[in-house]
């Protein structure tokens, strides 16, 4: 794998943009997985990913090839989101309604793996209800628990990504936890 | 009733596997005494659990598209070279054409502009006029070809003339037999070529049949 993104990244600093299309194929994914659960928005976690690969891209030759590509690219993806989350004007929900139809929600608009149709709205509860909790989150504890739980890295990544010291990354997810537990066990 | 300070800090480095052995040890003592110590990491384990079960959702598949929309335009010869790794038997079959044209060109141009004859019989080579003549009275036999020189004919011609790089003169249209050509073009001289190639072609197919036939007779 390592290797791989190795080749792809130097193709790219070449100057290759056929090979930055392999290498999103790659990260999309992820870097959209932390921005829409950083914004809890479809609209705004594309745009910040968007943002977010356009900047690797011009970018790319500050990027040092003996670090990790995922830390140096989660970076950028977490700053922007955060970037996002400070300016944001007031709130809006997963389900309010899309503009200009009749029964869309957001939720709608959110592709999930494929499973029976009352799991699915099982499903679609708890994720909502879940995502609900964690926008609840001051910014900078959310972040911390995204990278840990949902993204399963390790301290001293996230400490990379959030460029705070391990110690710092520890008490944002102590606290992070420590308020979903109170808010869980009231709802 | 609330647990002190130091034991509620230890929850969460319990958690996250931080204590020692002996702290360990004593934790897990305490929390089977301390009610709320246990409710406590009891409810902070099932959070963590929820908040691990969240799905993993994809990107829209149109993100990469879009990325690729809004890149700066590659300079024209970076476009190249990448379109070029990709498609390296467009690059042999310019080659080709390319050494192609060249020769062409030579055999066009003829060395040092020289007046070039092919062809039997009696004719007169003007070098400084750089025309070839053909005077009255005389007869050509076969084809003729005349490469970088003009041609004036007052006999008579039996064959067909070619005339490259050349103009052609003549008393009277009764005097060739054949056809005359002139080509004074590249695209000419390749159409030139090429039919004669294929001519040249049909040509043996038909004597190979008729090799055949005379078999069969």
């Amino acid at each position: 794998m390592d290797i791989i993104v190795r080749k792809i990244i130097l193709e790219v600093k070449k100057g290759n943009q056929q090979a930055f299309a392999e290498l999103m194929d790659l990260y999309k994914d992820k870097v959209y997985h932390i921005a829409y659960r950083m914004l809890g928005n479809v609209h705004e976690a594309q745009d910040v990913s968007q943002e977010a690969f356009l900047r690797a891209y011009t970018n790319i030759d500050s990027y040092d090839m003996n670090r990790k590509f995922s830390t140096w690219l989660f970076r950028i993806a977490t700053n922007l989101a955060i970037d996002r989350i400070r300016k944001k004007k007031p709130d809006f929900h997963l389900e309010d309604q899309v503009a200009g139809t009749e029964d869309l929600t957001y939720y709608t608009q959110i592709s999930a793996d494929e499973e029976l149709p009352e799991d699915q709205v099982v499903q679609l509860e708890m994720q909502e209800w879940i995502q609900q909790e964690v926008m609840q989150l001051p910014p900078k504890y959310r972040s911390a628990i995204i990278l840990k739980y949902l993204q399963d890295l390790s301290l001293k990544e996230i400490s990379e990504i959030l460029n705070l010291p391990v110690a710092t990354v520890k008490t944002r997810i102590h606290r992070g936890r420590e308020a979903l537990r109170k808010r869980l066990r009231n709802s | 009733m609330a647990c002190s300070k130091e034991n509620k800090a230890f929850i969460h480095k319990y958690l996250d596997e931080e204590l020692t052995l002996l702290e360990k040890k004593q934790f897990e003592n305490h929390i089977l005494t301390c009610g709320d110590c246990y409710e406590h990491l009891r409810e902070l384990r099932k959070t963590v659990a929820i908040i691990q079960s969240t799905s993993h959702i994809e990107a829209p598949s149109s993100l990469t598209a879009n990325v690729m929309k809004q890149l700066p335009k590659q300079s024209k010869s970076n476009k190249w070279k990448f379109w070029m790794k990709k498609h390296p038997f467009m690059i042999t079959a310019a080659t080709f054409f390319f050494v192609f044209i060249v020769s062409v060109a030579s055999a066009l141009s003829g060395e040092n502009e020289e007046i070039v004859v092919q062809g039997d019989g009696q004719f007169i080579v003007d070098k400084e006029r750089n025309v070839v003549v053909i005077p009255e009275g005389e007869s050509i036999s076969g084809d003729l070809l005349i490469r970088n020189g003009n041609i004036e004919i007052s006999g008579e011609v039996l064959g067909d003339i070619t005339v490259i790089n050349g103009e052609h003169v003549m008393a009277s249209t009764d005097q060739v037999s054949g056809d005359i050509n002139e080509i004074n073009q590249t695209m000419e001289l390749i159409w030139y070529e090429m039919k004669s190639f294929f001519s040249d072609v049909v040509d043996l197919s038909d004597n190979e049949s008729n090799a055949e036939n005379q078999k069969e007779d």
